[in-house]
């Protein structure tokens, strides 16, 4: 058997094994070694899978010795890939960026249990983006959810306990409403596989209509309150601003975005598009994506304390993808697919940059943070660049989105959802530039202030740069990155 | 009217599905709250293996082969719902030590006590 095939499982499977090495490692610097190596690695194979997938397309890859009716198998394609590059991406430079600061928000002794947690946390989250099994994906996302609990947990003050209880409780209801849409995709197909499904339910479809929309909407609500759909997003702002700063950027940046992957495969994959566009799914998506858009940011707008803001700024930003879904478009979708890489690379890089601005000054409300940007004038740099994209400057990749957000939407007819795009930009500005402008330009707080920052080594700023980079790349290569969800997308 | 009754195991599982669902979402106890959500688990536990159930045949246990496995139920649906069941006791246990975290911090588990006495500043004490 082909090697480079294996490779999906063999990421997942070296992420847990060295998960569970990890806490008998007495040294913190080899903790770190091996966790970033293996990432790095998993990064790499990721890569390599996808150049893979580019030579031979997309494949079906069997765990196990059971044929497909039966065994668990895993669908390999660009999507897949790629998404696997942003999520090893993404870990590898936050946690990279941890090896500095993670020491100031946990206790020394937590540490090695916390890069645990995070090799949990990635290879469920692959798991539930590669896994071609309703079941299997489940699991997943239980187990994705328990890790990110644990990662938001490891800080020991009182609003986490709190925040993580809310986010449990919320996170519970989705999984049991997810696993009971299963078992209803189960009761009518006999099948868990997505493949065989989509075969049965194809046939039943006309006959059992009922039961098409009872389990496309409960799997709609239950991964729609993992990936902060609007009105089931009130876990999202305690939990992501009480949280290690690490934490948030990988809760805001990778957490969510995998239900939301699991979903479009869902609906794609399972459903297709002739049975969805039966029930009014794609009209709810839509109202709900819109909504998130316009409210969350006005949330944002509204809160004090700087973490709080950018949490809300996420809620808003999920808006945008669900939009792009209920488009029901080919090119909504990909766009969509887009914005997910946009929203992560960016987001990352906020809340590490916010992040950083926080544990150096000791501040924590947005008000305070006036003349920042004389003490840490990189850091509030590579934070002005994210504020720029989720803003929709040109050249950024918030840009691209919301570019080829306005064409999907004329090309779909519908003019007036172009005006909710225009408000919402100018929504985040009202929140992001503030910040900006009052960190470079505040001059009250700075007369007769005590720099409290201390000296920030190049090193430490380098992980963000790197996001900066990757960042800016995508929007170069946004149309190669269109491209490839096209294909892996597939529709007919 | 008619297919509630003959089909009352999903019916009992709709039933307690709901039952589970309300108490997690609105009681205020975090201990009835978890409770709920093992009575939601459940129910889906049972609609699932109801699923798999043939009236009046056996488990499908290896020794017993010799009508060929033609009177065995399905396993399909018990199998999976043992690792449904370790998911929702690693989430329930879960649950119950941040309880504990939670009694520690705040001194109750009522969970509106909890949000007074967050907001009026009890935490900086």
């Amino acid at each position: 058997m082909n090697v480079i095939k294996m490779f999906p499982v063999v990421i997942i499977l070296l992420l847990l094994l060295t998960a569970f090495g990890l806490p008998i490692v007495k040294k913190k610097k080899i903790v770190f070694q091996i966790s970033l190596a293996t990432i790095f690695i998993a990064f790499v194979m990721s890569g390599v899978t996808l150049n893979y997938v580019t030579q031979v397309g997309d494949y079906l890859l069997r765990i196990g010795p059971y044929d497909i009716p039966w065994g668990i198998t895993f669908r390999i394609g660009y999507i897949e890939a790629l998404m696997a590059m942003l999520f090893t991406g993404v870990s590898l430079m936050v946690g990279w960026y941890g090896v500095y600061s993670i020491h100031k928000d946990i206790e020394e002794k937590h540490i090695k249990y916390y890069y645990l947690l995070l090799h949990i946390l990635l290879a469920s989250l692959l798991g539930i983006v590669f896994t071609n099994d309703l079941f299997n994906g489940y699991v997943f996302v239980e187990a994705t959810t328990l890790s990110s609990c644990g990662l938001i947990i490891i800080k020991n003050n009182k609003s986490t306990s709190k925040a993580t209880f809310k986010y449990l409780i919320m996170s519970v209801l989705g999984s049991g409403l997810l696993l009971m849409g299963i078992a209803f995709l189960y009761a009518v197909t006999g099948h868990l596989n997505i493949g065989e499904v989509h075969r049965e339910l194809v046939k039943v479809a006309a006959e059992k209509h009922n039961i098409v929309v009872i389990s496309l909407s409960l799997l709609l609500v239950g991964l729609g309150v993992k990936g902060a759909m609007f009105p089931l997003h009130t876990w999202l702002p305690d939990a992501h601003s009480s949280a290690p700063s690490t934490s948030s950027a990988l809760l805001s940046s990778l957490v969510l975005k995998a239900p939301v992957v699991f979903l479009i495969k869902i609906m794609y994959q399972v459903y297709g598009l002739d049975i969805i566009h039966t029930t009014p799914i794609f009209t709810i998506l839509l109202i709900l994506g819109l909504a998130g858009m316009i409210l969350g940011s006005i949330f944002a707008i509204n809160q004090k304390e700087i973490k709080r803001v950018i949490a809300y700024s996420t809620v808003a930003q999920m808006g945008y993808i669900f939009f792009g879904m209920g488009l029901g478009t080919e090119m909504g979708l990909m766009v969509s697919l887009f914005h997910v890489f946009a929203h992560a690379l960016t987001k990352a890089m906020l809340f590490l940059c916010v992040g950083s601005m926080m544990e150096q000054s000791g501040y924590k409300y947005k008000d305070e943070f006036r003349g920042i940007g004389k003490e840490m004038p990189v850091t509030l740099g590579a934070f002005t660049l994210g504020a720029l994209s989720m803003v929709g400057i040109p050249i950024f990749p918030g840009f691209i989105s919301k570019w080829y957000y306005s064409i999907a939407t004329i090309n779909a007819g519908q003019y007036i959802f172009l005006g909710f795009i225009l408000v919402s930009s100018l929504l985040n500005a009202v929140y992001y530039f503030p910040i900006v402008i009052n960190g470079y330009f505040g001059k009250d707080n700075v007369k007769g202030k005590i720099y409290r920052a201390k000296y920030k080594p190049v090193k430490e700023v380098l992980p963000l740069a790197v996001l900066a980079i990757a960042m800016v790349m995508i929007s170069g290569y946004s149309s190669t990155l269109l491209e490839y969800f096209k294909f892996g997308l597939n529709l007919k | 009217m008619q297919n509630l009754v003959i089909n009352y195991y999903d019916t009992a599982a709709m039933i307690l599905f709901g039952v589970g669902f309300m108490t997690l979402l609105l009681n205020n106890n975090l201990i009835k709250k978890i409770i709920g959500m093992n009575i939601m688990d459940t129910s889906i536990f049972l609609f699932f293996i109801v699923k798999g159930y043939i009236q009046g045949n056996r488990a499908p246990i290896y020794e017993s082969m010799a009508d060929g496995g033609a009177h065995f139920i399905n396993p399909l649906p018990s199998a999976l719902m043992l690792t449904g069941i370790v998911v929702a006791v690693s989430t329930t246990a879960f649950a119950l030590a941040l309880t504990i975290r939670i009694h520690d911090v705040y001194g109750t588990i009522e969970l509106d006590e909890v949000i007074e006495k967050r907001r009026t500043g009890y935490e900086r004490h």
